[in-house]
């Protein structure tokens, strides 16, 4: 059987998604409470757009400083702990368990420390954020295939060169994997954070209104967050394959068989 | 002044690689392991040298010892005259076998990539790889990256990437050994044809017989742990090399007296 394209498929469950949100609700299977029509969140993000364009600004912002948080810590640990022998092995298991831990439980820990304003939802959603980044760029140094900085040194490649020109470039694919899913995690923190207690932000908003029953202003909420990640994903799987374009095909070199053209390999000249 | 003398010594004897007593012993988890035995050769320059044993013999350490990525304990090495305690691109390149070729670097920037750690402009790289691109057949195929090539077309650019500072020694360690028989023939008969423009002495280890006697002008056999050189063989077979010498018995002795070195060896 011939299997549709990818493309069509994910088209198809966008529009199946959007039929639904607009029809189901109609059938009185639901409360307009429990799910409103389509038709009702997206006037009411139109008559408070400044409420909710504020409310996102605030979010964008604790959302930026909490992935350059997870980030820029993650890497630094990262290549730490990756790339020192000792420090992995005495710190790798503990850092590998604490990623187990729900941090959302530390979180009132953190208000009191940094208040209920922007600052705790940063430290927070960065904490939550810098796991991955972390283990995945110490595995993304660990895993470099040994044979690769033999012949760099071989070739004359100092220490500095070393990193620059074969470290980092080999461990790219894996340490983005990480960004990705660290940076997702930060948006995940920052929304958990504002939800729980915050005085701003497009969590608190849909917190605020769910507790007063307003569905239609929780759906707005929800609509902003989800084009929110969505957007976010589409951004870092762009810049993903531009970095690494040898990687999709690279990894899987071993197994498969070269494209048709490398059987186009000159004709050995006669000795 | 022995060093002086010794160095003049070697050069007079043409021999690019001078390998005298060398021993090694690392330490493994009881106690220090014997990996060499008083190992000792002497490579004209210009030869074709291949070195045959069973595995874990140390011939791939004796090989990194030569291109300056490994210590030895005791002994001496020298390479054109001088020892060599670390990695000198400009006389040693060493060939790997395949999974050395760094997969986000295109052919062309794979081949030049020990031009760039010396800082040498763009163009100035291009115009000595591209040479090199066409003398191991590959023309054209500059802007491809590893995965986009066979199994013989990366050893070639692993070929390239070896001569491209046109070091006088080329190591390599098993280059050939993840291909299929038929690429493998294929590549040997290439190398001896880039060997032959080049002028280069080749230390070549492999573990295929048939390859080694097809290859060398001198084989050496080593024998198990710890890695002693329990023979040395001259191959006079005519050069250029033919497939059809495979099947003459010259040809067949010559790897018979290899095999039963080995054999008795262990």
């Amino acid at each position: 059987m011939r299997r549709p394209d990818p493309k069509i498929v994910r088209w198809g469950i966008l529009i199946a998604l959007l039929v639904a949100g607009a029809f189901a609700p109609m059938r009185a299977l639901s409360p307009g409470l429990f799910l409103p029509r389509l038709s009702k969140p997206l006037p009411v993000l139109w008559i408070d757009l400044d409420n909710y364009w504020a409310a996102l600004r605030a979010t964008l912002y604790e959302v930026v400083l909490a992935m350059v948080i997870a980030w820029g810590l993650g890497i630094v640990a990262g290549a730490t702990i990756g790339g020192i022998a000792v420090l992995r092995d005495l710190l790798l298991p503990v850092f590998s368990s604490l990623y187990a831990v729900p941090i959302v439980i530390l979180y009132p820990i953190f208000t009191a420390w940094f208040g209920i304003g922007s600052q705790s939802k940063v430290m927070f959603a960065g904490i939550y954020g810098f796991f991955p980044v972390m283990l995945s760029t110490a595995a993304g140094i660990r895993t470099i295939d040994p044979q690769f900085l033999l012949a760099a040194r071989s070739m004359g490649a100092t220490v500095t060169q070393q990193i620059t020109k074969v470290i980092i470039p080999a461990s790219l694919p894996t340490v983005f994997g990480g960004l990705r899913l660290g940076g997702a995690l930060a948006i995940i923190g920052v929304i958990v954070a504002e939800m729980l207690t915050a005085s701003a932000g497009i969590g608190y908003l849909v917190t605020l209104n769910r507790t007063i029953l307003d569905s239609p202003r929780v759906f707005a909420g929800i609509l902003c967050i989800l084009v929110l990640s969505v957007a976010y994903d589409i951004i870092a799987r762009r810049l993903e394959r531009r970095m690494v374009v040898w990687q999709s095909a690279g990894r899987r070199q071993q197994q498969a068989s070269p494209r048709p053209i490398a059987q186009g390999a000159p004709a050995p000249a006669a000795a | 002044m022995q060093y002086v003398a010794d160095m003049k010594a070697a050069q007079t004897a043409g021999a690019a690689i001078d390998i005298d007593r060398v021993s090694h012993v690392y330490a493994g988890p009881e106690g220090g392991v014997q990996a060499l035995s008083d190992v000792s050769m002497k490579v004209g320059a210009g030869r074709f040298i291949v070195i045959v044993g069973p595995s874990g013999c140390g011939k791939t350490s004796l090989l990194m010892m030569m291109a300056g990525l490994r210590d030895h304990t005791e002994g001496r090495i020298h390479v054109h005259g001088a020892p060599i305690p670390k990695p000198d691109p400009e006389r040693v390149g060493v060939i790997f076998q395949e999974a050395s070729l760094f997969p986000w670097l295109t052919t062309f920037d794979n081949i030049e990539f020990p031009l760039s750690l010396r800082g040498m402009s763009r163009e100035e790289r291009r115009r000595r790889s591209e040479p090199m691109l066409s003398l191991v057949g590959l023309t054209g195929f500059g802007e491809r990256y590893p995965h986009e090539l066979s199994g013989g077309m990366k050893q070639r650019v692993s070929i390239a990437r070896g001569l491209v500072q046109d070091p006088p020694v080329l190591l390599m360690d098993e280059p050939f050994a993840a291909l299929d028989e038929q690429t493998r023939m294929t590549m040997g008969h290439e190398l001896l044809r880039i060997w032959s423009t080049t002028n280069k002495t080749v230390v070549f280890i492999t573990h295929s017989l048939t390859e080694a006697v097809y290859l060398a002008d001198e084989v050496y056999v080593m024998s198990p742990r710890p890695g002693r050189m329990i023979d040395h063989i001259m191959v006079d077979l005519p050069r250029p090399r033919t497939y059809e010498m495979m099947a003459t018995d010259t040809f067949g002795r010559l790897r018979d007296r290899i095999w039963q070195q080995i054999r008795k060896s262990h």
